[in-house]
């Protein structure tokens, strides 16, 4: 059960991973593509299919794939709240992520942000 | 003002896209495991246990799904930092609980509002450190 328990973190951790993989790679992609879009359906299905065509697009696609069915797999082993509470440790990568590697300012005010949003996280799943 | 329309419009964006992707997982949880098939150990069961997947409905609304989803949450990309979008759209965990006072009568307990409060003025912080032009609030 204990060696169990440890794989299940282990899974969840790698979700968290392969999400903020995924998400990286998405927003570089619509980051090259140097586009401003208005709420024009017709631009924004023109912007989708360029963006399809970006190579990085489809490393993101794998990985969200990835992160979806070890996703599934971990809701069939554990306690949803449990879960829950343990993948709110995404939003710490995505915030590190954003700052090192697409060179996004995440100053105090948002640190502090994403911290209280984690910890109502936490405070609602385990209630 | 016509800013403020366009920020309230990427504001319901980002929860539809939100609400979409746990439609999304419930299909694809639906359509994996809805036929017979439990036990994949060789190769014709994985036939059977991938013909079973594919003629399920909820697989294929939920790759339906999957398509809105990304053409939306790609549209918010665009306008806003990934650092800010991804911490907002945990409003969902806000909405949930009070769909549930409001359409199942369930009572929340006190520690529960403390979180959603504490999920509000996060949401709320961190939107406010977007740039102007791409303020969500």
């Amino acid at each position: 059960m204990k060696e169990g328990m440890f794989f299940i973190l282990f899974l969840i951790a790698m979700t968290s991973v392969c999400d903020t993989v995924n998400q990286i790679f998405l927003k570089s992609a619509i980051n090259s593509l140097h586009v401003s879009l208005s709420g024009n359906i017709f631009k924004i299905l023109k912007f989708i299919f360029r963006l399809i065509l970006v190579p990085r697009v489809w490393v993101s696609f794998v990985f969200s794939i990835l992160s979806l069915s070890m996703w599934l797999f971990v809701l069939s082993k554990i306690d949803l709240n449990l879960a829950f509470s343990l993948d709110s440790m995404h939003y710490i990568f995505i915030a590190f992520a954003s700052q090192h590697i697409l060179k996004e300012k995440v100053c105090f005010k948002r640190w502090s942000g994403i911290l209280f949003i984690i910890l109502g996280i936490v405070l609602v799943s385990i209630s | 003002m016509l800013k403020g329309k366009i920020t309230a419009k990427l504001f319901a964006f980002l929860v539809f896209t939100d609400v979409l992707e746990t439609f999304i997982h419930f299909c694809f949880k639906r359509g994996a495991t809805s036929h017979g098939v439990h036990q994949v150990n060789a190769l014709p069961d994985l036939f059977f246990f991938l013909q079973g997947v594919f003629l399920s409905p909820y697989i294929w609304i939920g790759l339906l799904s999957v398509a809105v989803a990304f053409t939306l949450w790609s549209t918010i990309l665009s306008k806003i930092d990934l650092s800010v979008a991804v911490p907002v759209c945990s409003f969902s965990y806000i909405f949930v609980p009070i769909a549930s006072i409001i359409f199942l009568h369930e009572k929340i307990s006190l520690l529960r509002w403390g979180g959603i409060l504490m999920i509000l003025i996060g949401v709320i912080l961190v939107s406010l450190t977007s740039k102007d032009k791409e303020s969500l609030l």
